[in-house]
């Protein structure tokens, strides 16, 4: 089975990459995206005092 | 002869790669310096091309993001050899960031609170990203999601840094003529940013520091005149190198440290508590107690930005 993939995909902010899976006749099989990046805001805002949340979460996406 | 640059962004949110188009005309300038072969942000680069590249190819590199995972830590070392100078750009790559925050969890508390204990999503089975994954013919990659977050220095070689969260442009700019013009200074430096206390550019007025309490911000209308620090709030200024344009005091918000420490201190976060430790207005063991015990959450205050790069660096595990 062929595979072609396209990475880093570049028409999204943040990170992508997809992979397309040809069949025997090289038609499209299946495509896969995949998101490799994560921060984990959602984890270490816990427990931060509240006027610092603004302070941080733009730091999310500064596109 | 035109430069060859190659720009990414590690564990970023995009806000350097957005401050190297806020140079806004001078952006024309930088396409005038140089050619751009890898820019994933703004331009269609793909990795296999950068792989192709001839060792030293690239006359410089410009990483954002920390190190999160294997993914940023593989293109941060194939632009290391690529590229003959590598900057650091932004306080991510610099310093750790925000990013580095995470480091006060391990690899399990933030992927379990992602993708099965937050409150919008829905994961019966309690998946979690894998690093291989198969099904029939098809597999599948994904980076691994690494235990601690670094800075880019504490995986690679780097030549320079270009502090800040985001660099201020014009900061960016002058540090790409320094490349342009081959008047870099010498390797370790930091370019883009001023070389003394932010404090010391602060316009605002300075007295004698006797704290008696760290305030938070709806406690205290502060004076627009004077010092945050004086007026209770913690404020970064005294540790934190100068060169953003005091954009956040101007604004009447107190330094969180973003442009990293000034030459010759290690540790941001603690010379700020030895700071403190200096401007407590008490001097029996329990009245210094009750004034420390007024500052909330110390450690991603103190370390807001450098967590990675300071000397605690990530919770045991």
């Amino acid at each position: 089975m062929k595979r072609i993939e396209i990475d880093p995909i570049t028409r999204l902010e943040g990170h992508g990459k997809i992979t397309i899976f040809l069949n025997e006749q090289g038609e499209v099989d299946n495509v896969y995206l995949q998101i490799p990046e994560l921060r984990g805001f959602e984890k270490f805002v816990e427990g931060l005092p509240v006027e610092e949340i603004p302070r941080v979460v733009p730091r999310i996406c500064g596109v | 002869m035109k430069l060859k640059f190659g720009i990414y962004w590690g564990a970023a949110c995009g806000g350097c790669d957005v401050a190297i188009l806020d140079t806004h005309e001078k952006i024309l300038e930088i396409a005038d310096m140089a050619d751009i072969f890898l820019w994933p942000l703004a331009m269609d680069f793909k990795y296999k091309k950068i792989r192709a590249l001839e060792d030293n190819y690239l006359d410089a590199s410009f990483f954002s993001g920390a190190i999160r995972n294997s993914e940023n830590e593989e293109i941060a070392r194939l632009l290391r050899r690529k590229s003959k100078v590598m900057v650091a750009l932004g306080a991510c790559a610099h310093i750790g960031g925000i990013p580095g925050l995470a480091n006060m969890y391990t690899r399990e508390d933030v992927l379990n609170r992602v993708y099965r204990e937050s409150e919008s999503t829905i994961n019966e089975e309690g998946i979690i990203p894998r690093e291989a994954w198969s099904e029939g013919e098809y597999e599948l990659e994904l980076p691994r999601f690494y235990n601690t977050v670094k800075t880019l220095d504490q995986i690679i070689n780097v030549e320079y840094y270009i502090p800040g969260c985001p660099p201020v442009p014009l900061q960016i700019y002058s540090a790409l003529t320094l490349v342009r013009d081959g008047m870099l200074p010498p390797k370790g430096s930091v370019i883009g940013a001023g070389d003394r206390a932010l404090c010391e550019q602060c316009p605002r007025v300075k007295e004698e520091k006797k704290l008696t309490g760290i305030k938070r911000v709806h406690e205290v209308i502060p004076d627009p005149e004077k010092c945050l620090l004086e007026q209770g709030l913690i404020c970064l200024g005294p540790v934190t190198r100068s060169g953003c344009g005091s954009r956040c005091i101007k604004s009447g918000v107190p330094c969180r440290g973003c442009y990293g420490p000034v030459d010759d201190v290690k540790d941001q976060g603690f010379a700020m508590l030895s700071a403190l430790a200096s401007s407590l207005d008490a001097k029996e063991q329990k009245d210094i107690d009750a004034i420390i015990d007024t500052i909330e959450d110390p450690l991603r205050t103190l370390h807001r930005f450098s967590l990675a790069a300071s000397m605690l660096r990530r919770k045991k595990v």
